[in-house]
């Protein structure tokens, strides 16, 4: 090794390492830390190559840069969100299943086509995706939002909006965790023009410091676990 | 032709300061594959200078799977901005 590179080449390419592992644990956004992940692996990479372990080079590529980051990505993009349950009417629009339910089963049963069967459903499918995507904010929560999303940048966290018709299905939505928050519309009469609660503990302790007070009042509630079921084995064992 | 490697290793600072100054995240993987390329090429090259075969498919490989990589991470923050 000493006839083709001396030892302070070694010494100076070696030191790569550390440099690009400190460099990762200083990123504060996630997604930024992914990526300076995959900095680190190319220069592992090159250092292992370098060191005569081609395998453990090989490796690294394969899944320390490539699999780990790309998994990494898709679990931070799904866990780093904030459901957060609005009232808002959504004008589904009319979906027509020509083979549906309408038609009772005889009809599915005579219609021997299979893709004429799974043609209206996809259909429809492709329809209310569209709608959920081109689902605007409403007018009436707009100064909230803003500063929502300013809280919601600042800790890289996505907001998502989930409307329903009304009060009773907003609740069921938060009993049933579909929602980490909902947000409501207080009436005129009140001081602050919205009330915002949410479930989790660690997100009221956000937003408690870096909401505006002026425009919304915060509550936080916890919601009761569901009650146990009866095991299944009798309590055999302790006879 | 020893001698090659320093100023490489001198080139390869260059996007490493630039991933870890800008707060862009598009410009941080503009660095993160000008790293993944230049290392690959640094491997290449020194397995030129052992005449180490073995060492030279790891860089070749390499040099492919940092791409590879680079798209699909590229992908999965496209729909994140979205």
């Amino acid at each position: 090794m000493t006839n083709v590179m001396t030892d302070w080449d070694l010494a100076a390419i070696t030191a790569l390492l550390p440099i690009a592992a400190v460099m990762t644990i200083l990123q504060k956004n996630p997604y930024h830390a992914l990526v300076v992940r995959g900095i680190l692996g190319a220069i592992a990479a090159l250092v292992y190559a370098l060191l005569g372990a081609a395998d453990v080079a090989l490796t690294e590529a394969l899944v320390g840069t490539m699999l780990a980051i790309t998994l990494y990505a898709v679990a931070v993009r799904s866990s780093l969100v904030l459901k957060l349950g609005i009232i808002a009417p959504v004008n589904l629009p009319e979906i027509e299943l020509d083979n549906g339910a309408s038609n009772g089963q005889q009809d599915a049963q005579q219609n021997s086509n299979p893709e004429d069967l799974v043609h209206p459903v996809s259909k429809s499918l492709e329809e209310i995706f569209n709608l959920i995507h081109s689902f605007e904010d409403p007018q009436e929560l707009k100064p909230l939002l803003e500063d929502l999303r300013v809280f919601c940048d600042r800790h890289s966290l996505r907001l998502e909006l989930h409307p329903v018709p009304d009060r009773q299905a907003l609740d069921h939505a938060m009993e049933t965790k579909e929602v980490h928050g909902v947000a409501l519309v207080n009436g005129d009469s009140s001081a602050h023009p919205y009330s915002v609660t949410v479930r989790v503990e660690r997100l009221y302790e956000l937003m408690q410091t870096e909401l505006n007070p002026a425009i919304s009042t915060l509550s936080t509630t916890t919601i009761k676990p569901p009650p146990a079921e009866k095991p299944l084995v009798s309590d055999a064992s302790s006879r | 032709m020893n001698w090659i490697l320093g100023p490489m290793l001198l080139i390869l600072l260059i996007p490493i300061y630039e991933s870890f100054q800008d707060e862009d995240i598009w410009q941080k993987m503009l660095a993160f594959a000008s790293v993944s390329t230049k290392t690959s090429i640094m491997i290449l090259v020194i397995s030129v200078l052992r005449d180490d075969w073995m060492i030279g498919v790891v860089g070749v490989l390499v040099l492919s799977v940092g791409n590879a990589s680079l798209m699909l991470l590229a992908q999965v923050l496209k729909r994140v901005n979205e």
